[in-house]
């Protein structure tokens, strides 16, 4: 059995962005990078899969990144992986075109199961699992809080906003995965030490044969003003003429 | 009068009950010597121990703590009384013994009779005789203390059945020696029988009860044999039972101690030899680790003071090195971790290191578990909030993982000077972590920089350059990641030729103290409550005035207990302070330590709520503390009892009046 864990660099959240100099994208300069945290919990759950339901599992991260993304590959191999491929690439992708490029991928390595995160933290999209299930026609589970391994495939709690939907789907099937799905393990500086000897697939769109044809554009960005101003009103009609002058409420 | 003072040695015995006497005693010994050789191949197993034995220190430290029992000080007095009496008793009469065989074999040596012996005699003998009868009650005395101790004992008291036999054939060999004592007098008419009185004292019930020179041989022959039979018994059992303590006491307190708060660096390339990091199996502990096990009598003086296990946590330093021990043994479960030991229980540790302090024999519970945590660290089995903030130490170099630009937002408007604008800074301030990014210790910051500013100290700040010690990061277990922020660390110090450190975190204190000098980073480093009196000395600051209310103070752990601070903070404060019951040296944890500052129980489930509660009850309105760590566990849990009182550290106090 093999699972496919796709896994997506993003700028550390706890970090201050800054936008370049086009406003058309992030200033790389100072920039960290670590594994998509949704992506970290996917891998967790492969590593899960294979320490009980499935020790003949293999997990496979992959990643499409400028050659830098090695780092959070190996982030994944120290969380204990057993292959990661990189497919490079260094210009502005969407959700579309990386669902084709994983479906690529996919095609040749032949999963049982994709498992990834329902959304990566940099621009939050929530389509790359959906468009991959379209592409390839598979069934799909996404927002999974937990996953059971039933005879003819699998069973997936997935939490909506009207509470937790359990569904069953055959295999093979992607599954992305939600916060409370797991606590993804700590992979501490020996383990990465380790995690350097395996090594890293290296390939890009075009040996996969996909010309990426970008569906969305990132025509330009802008920073939001968080300074917030607070005053302390002694009374509830204070509070309302302050409201009234700062044109809250009419 | 004194020169016909004697007694026989082996009066009353012929040639045949010598030969099965010297027969036995083979026996008994040959049973000891095994006992204490299967031992020895157990703690063999471990790693070969690279510390030379220092053998001024371990004399000293045999002299001080065993033979004079000082390391029951502080805890238990009546069971430390006890305990004292009892083993000054054995061991008085165990020399007693050694110097009648000794009298034996030199008489024998040269020719001499029986009756006619070279030192035992005379005002030596008058001596002997009054000592060993004292000594003898005191054994006894302490045997019946801890018999009728342990008929009442609670189910915390741990009990083996063997435990009486101990007891037991203690009082029995003492009282049947003061019967043969009794009946020695009797039969060889000693001269000056009262020098021996508690055996004179039966001589004459005895004698009252019918004993006399027709029937004593044989009553005494009988006794003499029963006597020595359970001796023998007691030798060969030592090693096997309880007293197996005393043995490898002697081992574990001639291994040098390190100093509290030290631990033992690993290097990245055993790592990479090994492939494994810390202890996941138990050859992987020292054989110095291993001898400690044995020397644990399973006393329970660390579980009194173990925070966590007063929080009801799944810790007992106690079992822990009893599990192990059995571990070691072989009885089953034969895992170490998961089986042997928990994962919950390693980590419930918050190292505030008052088992390693309290034990009288050496043996460093915390240290068996920072050693078994690395195991964990190292295969990925630490999770969720604790995990989280090891990834941020790792790639931001703080817990929170927040920008280092913003290290010195805590100063805005404060003017403080960093070590790029003040190059010629006599003394650093390390802000650390948590005054950096938390929003209520960058006020102990702000607090502690504008004292050094009234002071008129010429002082910097790292700023955006300063990184986590990585104490807690060692602590938890994670040794590499505490040795990449030390090296960044260290490298900075240098680059800013930095020699004197301030700071008003204990953990970083005892992390530049005794971690960085492991890796050649050598500073003097002091507190800010000590720093800050010097300066009250020099006048160039004042005290906290005396508050109407009453103030109590809360000593860190890493501050008193393992760097020996508490005077310095006291200084500071108003006279008028209310102490708790646990303050100073034996102060109690409030539960952030060992890494649990990361860990996100809820506050009524902290470790150390026992702790708020003891500050509570001095009725103190304000609590005074001097760790970052302490002021978050204390704010938070005074939150959860009484929001009347305020908890303030010693420099926001000072600063009131400055």
């Amino acid at each position: 059995m093999k699972i496919l864990v796709p896994c997506k660099r993003v700028p550390d959240p706890d970090q201050k962005l800054r936008l370049n100099a086009e406003t058309v994208g992030i200033d790389p300069a100072a920039l960290t990078y670590i594994l998509n945290p949704f992506d970290a919990i996917a891998v967790e759950e492969a590593l899960r899969i294979r320490e009980t339901a499935h020790p003949d599992a293999e997990v496979i991260a992959v990643s499409i990144a400028p050659a830098e993304g090695e780092a959070d590959l190996r982030t994944a191999l120290a969380m204990g992986a057993d292959r990661a491929l990189l497919i490079e690439h260094n210009d502005p992708t969407d959700p579309w075109n990386v669902a084709r490029l994983l479906a690529a991928v996919i095609e040749h390595e032949q999963p049982t199961l994709v498992l990834m995160g329902k959304q990566a933290v940099d621009d939050d999209a929530n389509q790359t699992g959906q468009f991959l299930a379209a592409q390839l026609g598979w069934p799909q589970a996404t927002f999974a809080s937990q996953i059971e391994f039933i005879d003819d495939g699998i069973r997936v709690h997935r939490e909506t906003d009207l509470g937790i939907e359990v569904i069953r789907t055959t295999l093979p099937a992607i599954v992305t995965a939600d916060l409370r799905l797991n606590e993804p393990r700590y992979a501490s500086l020996p383990s990465i030490l380790r995690a350097k000897k395996k090594s890293i697939e290296q390939t890009t769109p075009a040996k996969l044969g996909v010309q990426l044809e970008l569906r969305v554009r990132l025509i330009g960005m802008e920073l939001i003003n968080s300074q917030r101003h607070c005053e302390k009103v002694e009374t509830a009609s204070n509070l309302l003429a302050k409201l009234r002058e700062t044109e809250v409420v009419g | 009068m004194t020169e016909d003072l004697s007694r026989e040695i082996f009066g009353n015995l012929g040639e045949t009950s010598k030969t099965i006497f010297y027969a036995l005693a083979a026996v008994s010994s040959g049973v000891f010597a095994w006992g204490v050789w299967r031992r020895v191949k157990l703690w063999r197993r471990g790693r070969p121990d690279n510390e030379p034995i220092k053998w001024r220190e371990a004399f000293q430290n045999i002299r001080n703590r065993a033979l004079a029992q000082r390391a029951l000080r502080g805890a238990r007095p009546k069971a430390s009384f006890a305990h004292r009496i009892l083993f000054w008793g054995f061991l008085v009469l165990f020399i007693g013994t050694i110097l009648v065989s000794i009298e034996h074999y030199s008489a024998a040596a040269l020719g001499r009779e029986a009756t006619d012996p070279l030192f035992h005699k005379g005002v030596y003998f008058v001596i002997y005789e009054i000592t060993l009868d004292t000594f003898g009650l005191l054994m006894i005395g302490g045997a019946v203390w801890f018999a009728r101790r342990r008929m009442r004992a609670d189910s915390s008291m741990e009990h083996r059945t063997a435990d009486w036999l101990v007891l037991a054939s203690l009082i029995i060999l003492g009282v049947t020696g003061y019967f043969i004592e009794g009946l020695r007098i009797i039969r060889e008419s000693t001269p000056m029988p009262g020098i021996s009185f508690v055996g004179y004292g039966f001589s004459k019930i005895f004698v009252a009860a019918g004993v006399g020179k027709s029937n004593v041989d044989s009553i005494h022959f009988g006794l003499w044999w029963f006597h020595s039979v359970v001796a023998f018994g007691f030798i060969a059992a030592l090693p096997f039972c309880r007293l197996a303590h005393a043995i490898a006491a002697v081992f574990s307190l001639a291994t040098t101690p390190k100093p509290l708060g030290q631990m033992e660096p690993i290097s990245m390339e055993e790592v990479e030899e090994t492939g494994e990091v810390g202890v996941g199996r138990l050859e992987q502990f020292t054989q110095r680790d291993l001898l400690q096990l044995d020397a644990c009598v399973s006393c329970g003086r660390c579980e009194d003071l173990c925070p966590a296990y007063e929080a009801g946590k799944p810790l007992s330093p106690r079992d822990l090195v009893q599990d192990l021990r059995m571990h070691m043994e072989g009885a089953a479960p034969a895992v170490l971790h998961g089986e042997t030991i928990g994962a919950e229980t390693l980590w419930a540790c918050t190292t505030c290191n008052a088992c390693n302090d309290i034990c009288p024999l050496g043996v460093r519970p915390a240290d068996y578990i920072t050693d078994l945590r690395r195991h964990l660290i190292g295969e990925g089995e630490l999770r969720g909030a604790p995990a989280t903030s090891l990834q941020k130490m790792q790639r931001a170099g703080n817990p929170w993982g927040l920008p280092a630009q913003d290290r010195l937002k805590w100063a805005d408007g404060l003017d403080v000077p960093t070590v790029a604008n003040n190059p010629d800074f006599d003394v650093l301030y390390w802000v650390g972590c948590s005054a950096a990014y938390d929003r209520r210790t960058m006020k102990v910051a702000r607090a502690v920089a504008q004292l050094l500013q009234r002071a008129q100290v010429n002082f910097a700040v790292l700023g955006p350059e300063e990184r986590c010690t990585g104490e807690s990061a060692r602590r938890i277990g994670d040794e590499f990641l505490f040795q990449e922020l030390a090296a960044t660390n260290i490298e900075t110090f240098t680059k800013h030729n930095v020699r004197k450190i301030v700071t008003h975190c204990p953990h970083c204190l005892n992390s530049l103290r005794q971690d960085y000098p492991q890796f050649d980073g050598h500073y003097e480093v002091i507190h800010h409550t000590q720093f800050l009196g010097e300066l009250v000395a020099a006048n160039k600051l004042k005290a906290a005035a005396v508050m109407n209310e009453t103030v109590t103070y809360h000593d860190p752990c890493y501050l008193a207990r393992v760097n020996g601070i508490t005077d310095a903070p006291r200084t500071l404060l108003p006279d008028n302070l209310k102490e708790m019951p646990r303050s100073g040296c034996q102060t109690a944890c409030c539960g952030a330590g060992g890494g649990r500052m990361w860990f996100d129980d809820p506050a009524e489930e902290r470790t150390g709520t026992g702790r708020i509660t003891e500050a509570l009850d001095t009725g103190a309105k304000t609590v005074a503390v001097s760790c970052p760590f302490c002021l978050t566990m204390m704010t938070d849990g005074v939150a959860t009892k009484n929001d009347q009182v305020k908890v303030r550290d010693v420099s926001e106090l000072m600063l009131e009046d400055n």
